[in-house]
């Protein structure tokens, strides 16, 4: 016992943690992940930013409820429009390789990219898209960043005008040359 | 048997005398000389190493692909496990008072009021450990999360 976890650190309430999670398992949220990603790519972003820049999950509530409910209203327009073809894109995932390779799936692949396309206009990004470096413009300001420590009592150094005369017996260093 | 006595007859070698005994070597059929056998193995592995090359770009790609679906989702799940991690550390809080509310001058978080860190800020959120996290779970539950790694 002891983790550190006193009555003086504040923890939010459940209310305040309890949202709707996206109700998915892990092929489901593969075969969308490519245009989830270019749908959310704000809210990801912004989310990521903050856990990365403040290093806190209490800080980042409010980017993480967005991102949630964005992914929400994602899959929620996916299913309205694209059921069957995203049904069969996430089956073809399930069954046909043991971790979910995108290889064996392109024919139904194709089918969901076209449905998305045509209906909600999202094109699915080139496959390197997400593992790239991305700049992303946030209007939360940027966390003061902690210089080096300074103490009271470390050695003073010399004074920048100290007269620094060649060495004595040459060079020091013994294998240097 | 009388008779086989009289018809004997000495072998003879054959006339002209036997053909010469072969005792030179005889080499194989040479199809290709030396430098050809140089330039053959050249080529064979330029050409290996080129359908190789096409191969592994395939290879990874398919990688980078997976990858870059796994960052895609990544945010949403990071998002959902911080909430049910958050709730959980109020759960463990609230356990630990509810559990040592009768010990003589125990406070929660810390031991007998000794903090872990002195100069960190009051409301600095320490990651527990993962045996800490658990603390107050069973123990089989703890070891198929510690363990996850070997059942997949």
């Amino acid at each position: 016992m002891g983790s550190g976890i006193t009555e003086d650190v504040i923890l939010p309430t459940d209310e305040e943690l309890t949202v709707q999670e996206v109700p998915l398992s892990g092929p489901a949220l593969k075969a969308g992940a490519f245009h989830l990603g270019k749908a959310c790519e704000f809210e990801n972003n912004e989310f990521v930013l903050c856990r990365e820049e403040l290093k806190d999950p209490r800080a980042c509530l409010n980017e993480g409820k967005a991102l949630t409910s964005c992914a929400l209203n994602f899959f929620r327009s996916v299913k309205k429009t694209c059921a069957g073809e995203f049904t069969q894109y996430v089956h073809c995932l399930d069954k046909s390789s043991p971790d979910q390779q995108f290889t064996p799936c392109r024919k139904t692949q194709a089918v969901f990219d076209k449905c998305m396309k045509d209906n909600l206009g999202i094109d699915r990004p080139p496959y390197d898209y997400f593992a790239r470096a991305h700049v992303h413009k946030t209007e939360r300001p940027r966390p003061p960043v902690e210089g080096p420590a300074v103490y009271e009592d470390a050695t003073p150094g010399l004074p920048p005008d100290a007269p620094k005369p060649p060495a004595k017996y040459g060079n020091r260093y013994i294998w240097s040359w | 048997m009388a008779t086989g006595a009289a018809e004997f007859k000495q072998e003879m070698p054959p006339p002209g005398g036997y053909k010469p005994i072969h005792y030179q070597r005889i080499p194989a059929r040479q199809y290709f000389n030396g430098w050809t056998l140089f330039g053959g193995y050249v080529v064979m592995t330029a050409g290996a190493a080129y359908l190789y090359y096409l191969n592994c770009k395939v290879v990874q790609q398919e990688e980078i692909e997976l990858r870059s679906a796994s960052f895609a989702i990544y945010p949403m799940l990071l998002a959902e496990k911080d909430r049910a991690f958050l709730k959980q550390l109020r759960k463990n809080r609230d356990e630990e008072t509810k559990l040592m509310a009768n010990v003589e001058g125990w406070k929660t978080g810390t031991w007998y009021g000794e903090p872990i860190y002195n100069t960190m800020p009051k409301d600095k959120l320490l990651i527990p450990r993962a045996q800490e996290y658990y603390v107050h779970a069973s123990f089989k539950d703890f070891t198929t999360r510690a363990y996850i790694s070997l059942l997949s």
